[in-house]
């Protein structure tokens, strides 16, 4: 077999959740995003009228905005949008038993691995299929304990004083294009709250699946983490390979209280017809602390920028962000951290891999405003290339406008070094393998940071990825 | 394009009739350039924060267009007893030299070049001059390859309008032991000036150009629009530098491209430390593989000054290294910008570029933002960037505090050294001891 | 103390309308609150996008670009993504004219 196949053999090999299945639906929107599809998808969901008219005033200003020209090409979104499904509602109703949930869509989630994972290591579980949450439980002893895991719409449908009071406040409907844009026609998601001092020791997680062709994915979620209370969420993303290009946009607003410590963990595996361009934000109070754990590997482009908003005293944010950027890729990732209060601290590790055609790019933003003195920062920034045609860059912007602060930035570009090679293929390693070591001991700082389960489920991703780049 | 009110930065003085009034007299290759600059010009927006290169500097609130007029061109006398104080000072420490030239409101008033350097081949003189006695020398580089029109608004602007400056060309494997030392006056207030500078290194030739612009405080906010092209051909080694010492109102525009082709270094310094808004464009090309560029930066700002520096690096061949330090030190509400590319072109394998921007914050109300960007378009490289934002060293000043240094001093000594290392990477006759002085003497009246 | 600045006439920003002025170089943002006139600095202490081409709710200024809010009468910060106020300036209105005090 000529080389060229068996490498295009391994990466169609590579993306193990490329599997379709039967389009099913009960109702669907018509392509493309106008008002009708926006007063459908709040009819459909029979909601209250303050969040239509929500809705309504989002597609304003989401019609109001242009496309933004930094970042990755969007040149041709526009047209995309137009063919796609905004809402594709795949049941009638949301389980709470893996037994309730339809066949097909029970497998898919079960060749994902999703309910044994379950029974293991987590403390609670949402399903998300096309546009809507299927599947959402939560172990009793937390439930017990006061934690609320929902889906977005059940948050707002139970608890709509608590809803109302923080929805949309860290993520303003204008703050972009795309918030906008999910402002109008958000739909799943989960509504995460947990109560001052509770601390989950497993964590919860969400799982997004794309099925349908054509289609635009809008969850939002909203996280609440009481007082001195402690979690981590995780969120996992796959879809189906089509030739036709579909669409992501969440929005995630998450509000960590006093003393309280909330970790938000994304491993985004998108197929590589994705259109992923999400808003996440994190308000900071007084000596909370924020991680995002970022990793990008999948999408045909990527604009993702996880932020914290560091407002109380002594608060604390970090965010450690991987991007893989495979033939064809754009990963424009990176980080924001606003200090604005007195003795806070946040550091941002990114490290990015360029491979084939494949773009990574680091945007990054560290502002610490007048008054937060003694604010304390360090970013790095390290980015390898696998080959000649991988290209990466570097867009941090820092704005200091406090003298006692302290600040410091870094970030390199490297090549597989050839003597690292030359070096481990002495010790009887193949040239593969011995790149595989390389870029493993490359993202391990993140790595380690993961549950065990995802962080062999990663290095597992990355060498199936590094397969057929050498040679 | 008939109303003319509705073309941005056109005004009473800034308009096509200016500019065709300066063609008067120029050959028809020149007078076509400013033609088609202002063509440019009027077809460019004012650039404003939305775009990336001027996010931080708000033009259409800091820069009073509509309220210049054009400087006066009127030649003045080579007679040092009529030139102003501060220039006398400036010139007085610059004896040391292989030439130099004066100019006072734009307008060249003085040059001298050593005479075995002029019968080598060697040429200083005004740029109008030139245009005259080498057209062909000047029709080739002016404007071309290095500083176009099409770079931005005020580059075409410059191009349009300039009215003089400094041409300098050094023929093939002429090597000058001393610098070149250009001294500029501003004075009258209210007024935009548009120079320009063209430097031609011929092949494994060497120099070293130093040029310093100073003024007293201006009543008026008054433009200094310079545009600098140096052009070092294969293996020819050329040290330029750039000090602003201007006084208040002074608003300085200095748009600078450097080409350095196959072999050849091309070291640049730019000094920054009057002026109330200063906007440095600097673009270090490396043309040839082989190619080196030390780029050096150092600002220290006072009362609401506010500094810009906007580098870019771009490797267009590989093998050639670039190093860019730039350090500022901002006291009181001053501010300071700096945003620097490096840009590693396709095929540019083998390339070393590295990047530093440190700021030192002294007060609570100065600023600095830094945006130190990488776009890497080759893997087989060497690439780094840093940046810094920090308060003054507090175990430099606990030491020097501890050897009974008073307080104030020992501030002065940690800024001193602090902004000291970038002069120390660029060893040139007098300039280290000349900015030292006047970095100490801004520091002085702090009290 | 600047000397008061006529910046507009009454009737230029009528109720629940923002109105863009300068004053003495200052690029100034009018607020008519129910008749009651406010003055800030025109400019978003988040990304520095001028504010009056944003909303006026009440008295809650939403800037058009992100979304932040500010209390005009105040200045104060109400929403993300702004964290820091805005310079509130003394506002006059006297026989129909709107004066402010620039800093």
């Amino acid at each position: 077999m000529p080389k060229n196949e068996v490498i295009q053999g391994l990466d169609l090999d590579t993306y193990k959740y490329g599997f379709v299945d039967e389009e099913k639906h009960v109702f669907r929107t018509r392509p493309g995003l106008d008002e009708d599809v926006v007063r459908q998808i709040s009819a459909h969901k029979d909601e209250p009228q303050w969040m239509l008219d929500f809705r309504l005033k989002a597609l304003k200003i989401y019609e109001s905005k242009p496309m933004p020209k930094w970042g990755g090409d969007l040149t041709h979104l526009q047209d995309t949008l137009e063919e796609i499904y905004f809402y594709v509602k795949p049941q009638d109703k949301m389980e709470h038993s893996w037994d309730d949930v339809p066949e097909d869509i029970k497998n898919t989630f079960e060749r994902l691995g999703i309910p044994e994972a379950e029974q293991k290591i987590l403390a609670g579980v949402g399903a998300q299929y096309e546009s809507e949450m299927v599947y959402h439980s939560l172990k009793e002893e937390w439930e017990a304990k006061g934690v609320i895991f929902d889906s977005i719409e059940d948050g707002l449908r139970n608890h709509p004083e608590l809803f109302r009071k923080y929805f949309g406040t860290v993520i303003p409907t204008a703050d972009n294009k795309f918030s906008a844009m999910n402002s109008a026609v958000w739909s799943g998601g989960s509504f995460v709250y947990i109560p001052p001092g509770v601390e989950l020791d497993t964590p919860l997680q969400a799982y997004f699946r794309v099925n349908q062709e054509r289609m635009g994915q809008f969850e939002r979620t909203l996280i609440i983490a009481g007082e001195g209370s402690r979690a981590h969420y995780i969120e996992g993303c796959t879809a189906p390979v089509y030739s036709t290009e579909s669409f992501h946009s969440g929005v995630i607003e998450i509000v960590v209280e006093k003393d309280a410590h909330f970790r938000y963990t994304t491993i985004q595996n998108w197929s590589n017809n994705m259109y992923n361009l999400v808003t996440q934000r994190a308000l900071v109070h007084e000596n909370a602390t924020m991680e995002w754990l970022d990793g990008n590997l999948g999408s045909k482009l990527t604009m993702k920028y996880p932020s914290c908003y560091l407002v109380g005293e002594g608060a604390h944010g970090n965010i450690l962000s991987i991007a893989y950027a495979g033939d064809g890729q754009h990963q424009d990732t990176g980080g924001k951290v606003v200090h604005a209060a007195p003795r806070t601290t946040s550091s941002i590790v990114s490290k990015s891999i360029s491979k084939g055609t494949g773009r990574a790019s680091y945007r990054g933003l560290l502002k610490v405003h007048d008054g937060a003195t003694g604010a304390k920062s360090n970013v790095e920034c390290d980015a390898l290339l696998i080959n000649e045609t991988a290209k990466t860059d570097t867009y941090p912007y820092i704005e200091i406008d406090e003298k006692t602060a302290s600040i410091g930035h870094e970030a390199t570009v490297s090549k597989v070094g050839d003597e690292q090679l030359f070096y481990l293929m002495s010790r009887g390693m193949s040239e593969e393998e011995a790149m595989a070591m390389i870029v493993r001991g490359f993202i391990e700082p993140i790595a380690k940071e993961l549950p065990l389960e995802y962080a062999v489920e990663l290095n597992r991703l990355i060498e199936l990825e590094m397969e057929g780049s050498v040679g | 394009m008939s109303d003319t009110k509705t073309i941005e930065g056109v005004t009473d003085a800034i308009n096509r009739e200016a500019v065709q009034a300066r063609t008067a007299g120029e050959p028809a290759w020149l007078a076509s350039r400013r033609m088609h600059a202002w063509e440019v010009y009027e077809d460019t927006p004012m650039p404003t924060t939305r775009l990336e290169e001027w996010r931080y500097t708000d033009l259409t609130e800091k820069l009073l267009l509509d309220s210049l007029h054009l400087g006066s061109v009127e030649a003045r006398p080579d007679d040092p007893s009529t030139f102003p104080a501060g220039l006398r000072q400036a010139m007085d420490e610059d004896r040391e030299a292989s030439g130099h030239l004066v100019l006072i409101d734009g307008a060249v008033v003085h040059t001298d070049i050593r005479e075995d350097l002029s019968g080598k081949g060697v040429i200083l003189c005004s740029l109008r001059e030139a245009v005259e006695k080498h057209p062909e020398l000047v029709e080739t580089h002016l404007a071309t390859a290095a500083v176009p029109p099409e770079e931005g608004k005020f580059q075409a602007l410059n191009a349009a309008l300039w009215t003089d400056g400094v041409f300098f060309y050094v023929p093939r494997g002429v090597r000058l032991d001393l610098p070149v030392r250009v001294t500029r006056w501003i004075s009258e207030s209210g007024a935009a000036f548009f120079s320009r500078t063209l430097i031609v290194a011929e092949p494994t030739s060497q120099v070293s150009y130093v040029d310093e612009i100073l003024s007293d405080d201006l009543a008026a906010q008054t433009l200094t629009s310079s545009a600098v092209e140096v052009i070092t051909q294969d293996g020819a080694q050329v040290q330029y530098v750039a000090v602003q010492r201007m006084g208040r109102n002074a608003f300085y525009l200095s748009q600078q491209r450097t080409l350095a082709y196959r072999d050849s270094t091309l070291d640049t310094l730019n000094v920054n430390l009057g002026g109330s808004v200063t906007r440095v464009d600097l673009n270090a090309r490396l043309m040839g593989p082989g190619a080196n560029s030390d780029m050096l930066g150092l600002y220290f700002g006072d009362a609401d000054q506010h500094f810009d520096h906007n580098t870019s690096q771009d490797h267009v061949a590989g093998h050639a290294n670039s190093d860019l330090l730039y350090k500022g030190a901002l006291d009181e509400g001053s501010r300071a910008v700096f945003r620097g590319v490096i840009r590693v072109h396709e095929g540019a394998q083998q390339t070393d570029a590295y990047q530093t921007n440190r700021n030192l914050l002294l007060s609570d109300e100065a600023r600095a933002d830094s945006l130190p960007n990488l776009e890497i378009a080759a893997d087989d490289v060497k690439c780094s960037h840093g940046a810094t934002v920090g308060q003054l060293d507090e175990e430099s000043l606990f030491y020097l505090m501890s050897r009974g240094l008073p307080q104030a001093k020992a501030e002065r000594l940690v800024v001193l050294g602090f902004l000291g290392e970038v002069l120390s990477r660029l060893p040139l006759g007098g300039v280290q001891e000349k900015v030292t002085r006047a970095i100490e003497e801004k520091l002085a009246s702090h009290g | 103390m600047a000397d008061w600045v006529r910046v507009a006439g009454e009737g230029d920003c009528p109720p629940g309308q923002l109105l863009g002025v300068t004053a003495g170089g200052a690029k100034v943002v009018l607020a008519n609150v129910d008749g009651h006139f406010y003055a800030l600095r025109d400019r978003c202490s988040h990304a520095d996008f001028p504010l009056h081409d944003g909303f006026l709710e009440g008295s809650e200024l939403e800037c058009l670009h992100h979304g932040a809010k500010f209390d005009v009468c105040t200045g104060a910060a109400r929403g993300l993504p702004a964290v820091r106020p805005v310079h509130s300036y003394p506002v006059d209105v006297r026989e129909g004219e709107v004066y402010i005090q620039p800093e």
